[in-house]
C-alpha cells in the first residue's frame, strides 16, 4: 500500500541541501587541477577474510566491497568533506528522507533508475524498495553489527521507490549506522539465491562506482569502473586493483619501488614509517591526519582495588602522557584522547574546557598525588596488578605496555605484563573477561554513541571496565534518544564533564596516521569512515 | 616389499585417525572460540547464539567431529571455511602447487649448494676450502630466513627503487614469469636451509670415506672423482635424504613467512590465517591433508633407502 511521504516541514533539510552538494560534486572536485580520466590505482594490502558484508566484521572486507556497493545514505568524501571526521549524512541510493516528529519513523525515497552491475543473475536490473528491505532484514538477521539496529521494529516497502523504517524509540545514531559502508550495503536477493551468500566473487553485485571483475584468492582483486554509476562522470579511475600483500615491510617496499600507489587500503603508514619514507623517497606525498582511535588501560571497576575511585585516579595520574607522546610519537600524538577521541571534533569536549580540578584525572601527570591517593585508599605500600594485552598491535603498543608498567611502578604499583594470544585476547579480555586490568586499543567507531553508550552502559561486552553508574547511564540513554543535534551535543558534553574525574578508563596518547602515495595520485583525501569506494570516486592519476 | 608397503599403508589409517582426533581436540582447547573471534567487540549474546547455530557449533562435540570426518571419508568433502564459507579443498588445491613449487625449488637450491659444498669440504678436510665451506654453513644456519627475506625485499626498494616482489603468476599460465617470481624466495629459503644439508653431507661423507671398501678402492688405484661420486656419495646421501624428509613439514611451516613477504598465494599463509582466525575446519582439514602427505613421503623416503643401499631389504 502506497503511503504518503511525511510533510515537507519534517524533511531533514540537511539531506536535501547535501543532495544538491552531491550534484555539484564534479565541479568541486575540479576546483584544483583538472582531473584526468583513466588509469588504474594499485593498492597493496592484506587479504580480506570474506566478501559478504554481513558475515564478517573485518574492516578489510568492508573496505574492499565498498567499491562495489552503495547504501541508502553515506558520509561525505573528497571535496564534499569538511574534515576526515565529517560524518554528516548525504544521499546515496535514497535521494531524500524524512523523519517523523517523534523520531521513530524514517521514510526514504529512492533514486529512480539506479541499476545493479550488469552481472548475472541480476543483469543490471533497477534497484527498488524490495532490495532495501531484503538487505536491511538480512543485516538484522546475520550481521555481527546487528545490535546497531536494535531499536528497529519494522522495515516496510511503501511503494517501488519508498521504504519506511520504524523504530521503537528515537535513536540519534541511526542515520550514521545506516551510512556505514561496513554493513548497510544494498544487495540483490538473486545473488544470494544463486550463490548461497555474498562471499563468492561472482555474487558481489552492487550499485557502487566499481565492478568486481575478478578475484584470484591470495593474489589480487580487480575492479573496473562501473559505466552506469548513478553519479554521472564518476569515478575518474578506470579501475582499482588490490594486490594481496600480507607483509607490512613488503607493502612499503612496493610503494617505494613504484609497484603500488597505496601501501595500505587507506594509504596509512605509521609516523615512524613516514619518517623513513620521507628520507628514502622525498618525492612521495605524505600527509599526517588525526584519526579516530583510542587506547586505554581498562580496569575491573566492579572489584577491589579499582572499585575505589582514588585508586583509579592514582593510576591515571601516574601515566606520563606527554613523555610518551614526545618519546614515541615525535610529539605529534594527542594526549587528551578520551572518553571521546581527539579526532571526533564534532563531539569532543577538550580537557581544557573542563574544570581543571577534574580534568587532571583525565590528562594530568602527578605521581606525588597518585601516591597520596593510594595511601588514602589503604595501599600505601602499593599492590601488584596484571595488565593483560595482545602484544601484536602495531607500533607503539608494545612500548605502551612497558611504559605503563614503568610509570605505575613509580607510584608503588607492581605491574605483571600478561601477553595473550590474539584469539584469546579478542574473545575474552577485550570482551571484559579478565582479572583486574588490561590494556589495548578501541575500534575506531564513526558514532560518538559507541565511545559512550558502548563503553559505559552496564552489561555490554564493550563496557570493558564493567562500569555501572546510575547517573551516567541515564545520560547515556538520553543522548542516543535526543534527535536535536544541538541538545544532544549538550548531553554529550555533560557526559564528558561527568566522566573527567571518574577514571573508569585510563586513556593513553593517540597517534596520527600518515597517508602516503606517489605525487601523481590526486584527489585522494582521507576520511575516517570505513569505505574505500567513495574515497576513490574523486581520486585521479596525473600521469 | 609388497607386504612391507601394504603394512605401512595400513598403519597410516590409525596414524591419520589419531591426527584427526588430536587436531580436532586441540582446536577446541584453544582459548576463545571462532564465533567470538568473528564478531569481536560485537559479541552480544543473541548474535553469538545465532552465529554458533549457523556454524553448527551448538551441536555436541562428537557430532561435530563425526560430521567433519564422515564428510571426508564418505564423500571426500573436507568442509568449508567458517569465514569465507568456501570449500576448503578448492582453496587448498589452488594453493598447494605454489607451496609445493616453493618447497621443491628450495630443496633443489639447498641440496645443490649443501651437497656440493659438503663434498668439497669432506674431500679437502681441514683445508682452506673446508674452513670456508664450514663458515658458510654456519652463516647459513645462523641467519634467520625471515630476516634475510625482509632485507632482500626492503634494501633494493630503498636504494634502487626495485623490489623482487611481483604479483604471482601460475606456472601453467606463464612458466618464465612464474620462475622469475619464485627464484628469489627459493634462493633465500634454500640458502638458509643449505647449512644443515652441508653439515650432514660433510660428516656422512667423511664417515664413508674412512670405510674399508673406500680404502680398497684407493688401493686399487681408482681416481678421486669416481671414488667420491660413484662409491662414497650414494651411501653418504642416506642421512641427507632423511634430513630432507624430516624437513618437509618445515617447508610448509616456514613457507608462511616467505609466502607472506613475497606475496605467494600458498598453503602456508592459508593455514596460518585460518589458525589465527580459529577457522576450525580449515585448520583440521589442512592439517590432515599435510599429515597424510608427510606419512606418504616418509614411506617413499624409506623405500628410497633400498635404492641407495642395495643391502637394505624390506
Amino acid at each position: 500500500m502506497a503511503r504518503r511521504v511525511l510533510p515537507s516541514t519534517c524533511l531533514l533539510l540537511a539531506g536535501v541541501l547535501l543532495g544538491s552538494l552531491v550534484a555539484t560534486g564534479p565541479a568541486l572536485a575540479q576546483s584544483g587541477a583538472q582531473p584526468k580520466r583513466g588509469g588504474v590505482i594499485r593498492i597493496a594490502e592484506r587479504e580480506a577474510p570474506g566478501l559478504d558484508p554481513h558475515l564478517t566484521i573485518s574492516f578489510l572486507s568492508h573496505s574492499y566491497i565498498s567499491l562495489a556497493y552503495s547504501q541508502l545514505v553515506r558520509f561525505p568524501n573528497g571535496p564534499e568533506q569538511k574534515s576526515p571526521t565529517d560524518f554528516s549524512i548525504l544521499p546515496d541510493l535514497a535521494e531524500k528522507w524524512a523523519v517523523s516528529k517523534d523520531g521513530k519513523v524514517y521514510t526514504f525515497s529512492l533514486r529512480k533508475g539506479v541499476k545493479f552491475h550488469n552481472k548475472p543473475p541480476v543483469n543490471g536490473r533497477e534497484v527498488t524498495a524490495d532490495d532495501v528491505k531484503y538487505s536491511l532484514d538480512r543485516f538484522m538477521a546475520k550481521s555481527g553489527f546487528r545490535d546497531r539496529f536494535e531499536p528497529v521494529t519494522g522495515i516496510e516497502v511503501v511503494d517501488r521507490y519508498t521504504v519506511k523504517i520504524t523504530l521503537k524509540e528515537p535513536y540519534a545514531p541511526f542515520l550514521n549506522h545506516l551510512a556505514s559502508p561496513s554493513f548497510c550495503a544494498i544487495l540483490p536477493r538473486e545473488a544470494e539465491e544463486k550463490f548461497k551468500d555474498f562471499n563468492n566473487p561472482d555474487a558481489v553485485i552492487g550499485t557502487g562506482p566499481f565492478v568486481l571483475k575478478s578475484y584470484e584468492k591470495g593474489v589480487r582483486m580487480v575492479f573496473e569502473r562501473n559505466p552506469s554509476y548513478f553519479m554521472k562522470g564518476f569515478p575518474y579511475l578506470d579501475g582499482v586493483t588490490i594486490d594481496i600483500t600480507p607483509d607490512a615491510a613488503a607493502r612499503l617496499a612496493v610503494l617505494r619501488a613504484g609497484k603500488a600507489e597505496l601501501p595500505h587500503v587507506w594509504g596509512w603508514i605509521s609516523p615512524e614509517e613516514a619518517r623513513s619514507l620521507k628520507q628514502t623517497s622525498p618525492e612521495m606525498s605524505i600527509t599526517p591526519y588525526k584519526v579516530i582511535g583510542q587506547g586505554f588501560i581498562y580496569l575491573r571497576t566492579d572489584q577491589p582495588p579499582f572499585n575505589d575511585v582514588r585508586v583509579r585516579r592514582a593510576v591515571s595520574l601516574a601515566i606520563d602522557r606527554k613523555s610518551w607522546n614526545d618519546a614515541l610519537l615525535f610529539g605529534e600524538g594527542c594526549v587528551d584522547a578520551g572518553p571521546v577521541p581527539c579526532a571526533l571534533a564534532d563531539w569532543k569536549l577538550d580537557a581544557a574546557k573542563i574544570d581543571p580540578a577534574k580534568a587532571k584525572y583525565l590528562v594530568g601527570y602527578d605521581p606525588a598525588e597518585a601516591r597520596k591517593l593510594l595511601a588514602e585508599a589503604g595501599y600505601a605500600k602499593g599492590f601488584t596488578m596484571p595488565i593483560y594485552h595482545w602484544p601484536g598491535y602495531v607500533v607503539p603498543w608494545r612500548n605502551y605496555y612497558e611504559l605503563a608498567a614503568e610509570d605505575l611502578g613509580k607510584i608503588g604499583i607492581t605491574v605483571e605484563l600478561k601477553p595473550e594470544e590474539y584469539g584469546k585476547y579478542i574473545s575474552t579480555t577485550a570482551l571484559g573477561k579478565y582479572d583486574k586490568a588490561a590494556m589495548g586499543p578501541s575500534t575506531p567507531f564513526t558514532e560518538v554513541d559507541d565511545f559512550l553508550f558502548g563503553r559505559f552502559y552496564p552489561e555490554l561486552p564493550t563496557n570493558q571496565s564493567h562500569v555501572a553508574d546510575g547517573e551516567l547511564t541515564k545520560m547515556l540513554v538520553a543522548q542516543r534518544r535526543e534527535m536535536d543535534p544541538k541538545k544532544r551535543r549538550q548531553i554529550v558534553d555533560d557526559i564528558q564533564r561527568y566522566l573527567a574525574d571518574k577514571a573508569y578508563y585510563v586513556y593513553v596518547p593517540q597517534w596520527p596516521q600518515y597517508v602516503a602515495h606517489p605525487p601523481y595520485v590526486k584527489g585522494f583525501r582521507h576520511h575516517d569512515g570505513y569505505g574505500l569506494g567513495m574515497r576513490l570516486l574523486y581520486t585521479w592519476l596525473d600521469k | 616389499m609388497k607386504r612391507y608397503v601394504a603394512r605401512r599403508l595400513l598403519l597410516t589409517v590409525p596414524t591419520l585417525f589419531l591426527v584427526s582426533v588430536m587436531v580436532f581436540a586441540l582446536m577446541r582447547f584453544m582459548p576463545g572460540d571462532v564465533a567470538t573471534r568473528m564478531v569481536e567487540g560485537h559479541a552480544y549474546a543473541p548474535t553469538l547464539q545465532a552465529l554458533r547455530h549457523d556454524l553448527g557449533l551448538d551441536r555436541p562435540v562428537h557430532v561435530q567431529y563425526l560430521d567433519w570426518i564422515g564428510g571426508i571419508v564418505l564423500r571426500g568433502d573436507f568442509g568449508s571455511s567458517y569465514w569465507t564459507r568456501q570449500p576448503i579443498l578448492d582453496e587448498f588445491s589452488r594453493r598447494f602447487p605454489v607451496t609445493l613449487e616453493l618447497a621443491l625449488l628450495t630443496i633443489l637450491v639447498s641440496v645443490v649448494l649443501g651437497v656440493v659444498i659438503g663434498i668439497v669440504s669432506a674431500a679437502r678436510q681441514d683445508s682452506a676450502s673446508d674452513y670456508l665451506g664450514r663458515v658458510l654453513a654456519i652463516l647459513a644456519l645462523s641467519v634467520p630466513y625471515f630476516g634475510l627475506a625482509v632485507l632482500v625485499v626492503v634494501l633494493p626498494s630503498i636504494y634502487f627503487k626495485w623490489t623482487p616482489v611481483w604479483t604471482y603468476t601460475a606456472f601453467t599460465v606463464d612458466p618464465v614469469e612464474n620462475l622469475k617470481i619464485m627464484l628469489v624466495p627459493a634462493l633465500v629459503f634454500g640458502v638458509t636451509r643449505a647449512g644443515p644439508v652441508m653439515r650432514i653431507m660433510r660428516s656422512a661423507l667423511l664417515d664413508v670415506l674412512r670405510q674399508d671398501y673406500i680404502r680398497t678402492a684407493w688401493s686399487k688405484g681408482l681416481a678421486e672423482r669416481p671414488i667420491i661420486l660413484r662409491h662414497a656419495l650414494k651411501n653418504a646421501m642416506i642421512p641427507v635424504i632423511s634430513l630432507i624428509g624430516l624437513q618437509m613439514p618445515l617447508y610448509i611451516g616456514g613457507s608462511v613467512i616467505i609466502e607472506s613477504i613475497f606475496r605467494l598465494p600458498g598453503v602456508g599463509l592459508f593455514f596460518f590465517e585460518a589458525l589465527t582466525r580459529l577457522d576450525y575446519p580449515v585448520v583440521q582439514s589442512v592439517n590432515l591433508i599435510i599429515a597424510a602427505m608427510v606419512v606418504g613421503l616418509n614411506l617413499l623416503i624409506d623405500l628410497s633407502y633400498a635404492f641407495l643401499d642395495p643391502r637394505i631389504r624390506y
